[in-house]
């Protein structure tokens, strides 16, 4: 009943179209008033302790960096770079368009991010070769959906922050911890480079069908001299990879080097950005990471009120007592998540549904990394479809194209992401094999 | 009135902006400070050494993790409203959108009165907390400041909030002045000037 009370106000508070994050407060406030006996005051110190934990703080840290990179020619280089390698194949300027982004979405934490800093350069030119701009628009609005899914991850990291404190019991009965950032960073690189090769075979696909146009083979020295050209960039993804996985630097002190090395390829290397642009850029990362540690702030308010209500529990101990499987909880999991893609954007998601579904997953013998790389693949299809994809937006934005015409364009690589979400539903092994084998499982 | 409210607002960004950097300066120097100590003593027979190793042992940054979250906290509340006045802060308007004109600015207009009541309670509150702190002489672990200092921002950054929310209500109701955030637009981008990519052999 309680559950139905505060899951009905909070519905209802987020139709008038408010801020989410004001939503689940006053939710949160108007339960405590008047339903139970909670003391008000353990609220206001939640308000701050909620966000007074450093894994958090990566995500700051990740926005910081990657307005760096947006704005710092490193995406362009590597356009260069993967137009050198793959640009003579079936595809062209396309194919090379989902390996800049697999790529850049190795140093950056965020889907539009990615679509923008690709996208506003590789659109254009394929549009100038020849290239329909459906085709362009498409290949890229679904290939910048790699940002959440290739380390690091912005998403990954809220999911180890909603997850982290909630108490879940594995099947035998032994609590389960839920899945750390470095974890689930590993675990996105197969999935990852996975979805990449097929975003890129549906590329080589449909440019074959249609026979768009193909660059000349580059040679080994031009190769050589693009790869040169943006291996600052290139860096990176060992420094933060390579730096969590070896356990020089905790994910968050792995995201504020990466700021810093970011900063200063973009003003002092590459100097396609000036000292004076600094401040804006800080501006507008201060101000787009204030609205998810707000959000968080009040999702952390939330599941408290959840957790304090026994919620999870409960609903837990209905969904066994049904006697649903883990893979029907499952594809009930993708429904859910699909659906709620619709109306909301990710990290809202996963900071309300994650500390819920979780306790649940992991009772029926999911594990929460396969958990969290599930809902991360869930949220990459949202963002690529209306009403509120943001992918879709940004691309929109770029291509001068209307919503509803990229909303075709983009089919055949949604489909194909829509087939990998069940590969990765149903073979956990995909998101477990790699880190298990390097032993951090 | 107005110079005293452009005041306020530079200040806001300021603020959010000197955090967000001053931040990424502690947490990078803090690791830096730890792998040039760690190469000091793994190469302790080269001359001048031991010289920088009493140097850099010297000074303690065990308080820089702490800061930068007392930091970011910081951000957070007054980025966020900063954020109110840009229109940042992303709700779920699916629904919204389809009302008539009329039922659509009085929806709009108790969404963003209601977040000046949250606002405006979770103020009153911190405020009541921060009295009550100041009373004790609690201080945080590491850095060992007052614990009612770092927590002052839940009172300010929340009534800042709430002024915001009011501020945003009343220019929305008088001349329909809605702040709205783009989030397909990046600065520092401009996509008609964008050049493709040009690596030689594209003829």
């Amino acid at each position: 009943m309680t559950t139905l009370i505060i899951f009905a106000l909070l519905i209802a508070l987020m139709l008038t179209g408010m801020p989410i994050s004001i939503a689940l407060g006053l939710t949160v406030l108007t339960f405590l008033f008047f339903l139970t006996q909670v003391p008000i005051e353990a609220v206001a110190l939640k308000l701050f302790t909620g966000i007074e934990n450093f894994e958090i703080m990566a995500i700051p840290f990740f926005i910081l960096a990657g307005n760096f990179l947006t704005h710092g020619g490193v995406a362009r280089r590597m356009i260069n770079f993967a137009t050198s390698m793959v640009g003579h194949w079936y595809g062209g300027l396309g194919l090379a368009g989902v390996m800049a982004c697999a790529l850049f979405a190795a140093i950056s934490g965020s889907s539009p991010a990615t679509v923008i800093a690709i996208g506003s350069i590789l659109l254009p030119a394929m549009v100038a070769q020849g290239f329909p701009k459906r085709f362009g628009a498409g290949v890229i609005t679904t290939s910048g959906a790699l940002g959440i899914l290739i380390p690091p991850s912005i998403v990954m990291v809220i999911y180890a922050v909603a997850t982290g404190g909630s108490v879940a019991l594995g099947p035998d009965g032994a609590r389960v911890t839920s899945a750390s950032v470095g974890q689930l960073f590993i675990a996105g690189v197969i999935p990852g480079l996975m979805l990449a090769t097929l975003l890129g075979a549906t590329t080589v696909y449909r440019a074959w069908k249609f026979d768009y146009p193909r660059l000349p083979r580059a040679s080994w020295g031009e190769r050589w001299k693009a790869f040169r050209e943006c291996i600052w960039g290139l860096l990176l993804i060992f420094l933060v990879l390579g730096g969590i996985y070896r356990g020089w630097f905790t994910p968050t002190e792995a995201a504020a080097v990466s700021a810093v090395y970011a900063f200063i390829i973009a003003v002092f290397v590459y100097k396609d950005m000036g000292l004076k642009d600094v401040p804006r850029v800080l501006l507008g990362s201060a101000s787009m990471s204030a609205m998810i540690l707000y959000i968080i702030t009040n999702a952390v308010l939330f599941s408290f009120l959840m957790t304090s209500e026994q919620i999870p529990q409960q609903l837990t101990a209905w969904i066994v007592d049904m006697g649903v499987n883990w893979w029907t909880f499952l594809i009930f999991v993708n429904i859910l998540l699909l659906v709620a893609g619709n109306v909301m954007e990710a990290s809202s998601i996963v900071l309300i549904t994650a500390p819920i579904l979780f306790p649940i997953a992991v009772k029926l013998g999911v594990h929460p990394v396969h958990l969290g790389i599930l809902m991360v693949v869930n949220m990459e299809v949202g963002m690529c479809h209306p009403p509120v994809g943001l992918n879709l937006y940004v691309a929109s934005g770029i291509a001068k194209m209307g919503i509803t015409e990229l909303t075709i364009a983009v089919w055949p690589w949604l489909l194909t992401m829509l087939m990998f979400l069940v590969a990765v539903t149903f073979i956990p092994e995909i998101s477990l094999w790699l880190p298990r084998m390097l032993g951090m499982l | 009135m107005r110079f005293l409210l452009r005041i306020l607002d530079r200040l806001e960004e300021t603020l959010i902006a000197t955090l967000i950097g001053a931040a990424t300066v502690v947490i990078f120097v803090a690791v830096a400070h730890r792998y040039t100590t760690d190469f000091v003593v793994s190469y302790r027979n080269l001359p001048g050494a031991m010289a920088a190793y009493k140097f850099l042992a010297g000074i303690h940054l065990s308080w820089a993790q702490e800061l930068c979250i007392y930091m970011f906290v910081w951000m957070a509340k007054f980025g966020a409203a900063y954020g109110v006045r840009t229109g940042i802060h992303v709700g779920v308007d699916v629904l919204v959108l389809q009302l008539p004109p009329k039922w659509r600015k009085g929806t709009i207009l108790f969404g963003l009165l209601c977040g000046a009541l949250f606002t405006g309670i979770i103020g009153t509150m911190g405020a009541n907390f921060v009295m009550g702190l100041s009373q004790t002489d609690q201080t945080s672990p590491d850095l060992e400041l007052p614990s009612w200092i770092v927590y002052l921002c839940i009172p300010l950054g929340s009534y800042l909030m709430c002024f915001r929310f009011l501020q945003v209500a009343y220019s929305y109701f008088r001349f329909d002045d809605l702040p709205h955030h783009d989030h397909s637009h990046v600065e520092g981008i401009e996509v008609d000037t964008a050049v493709g990519p040009t690596p030689e052999g594209v003829r």
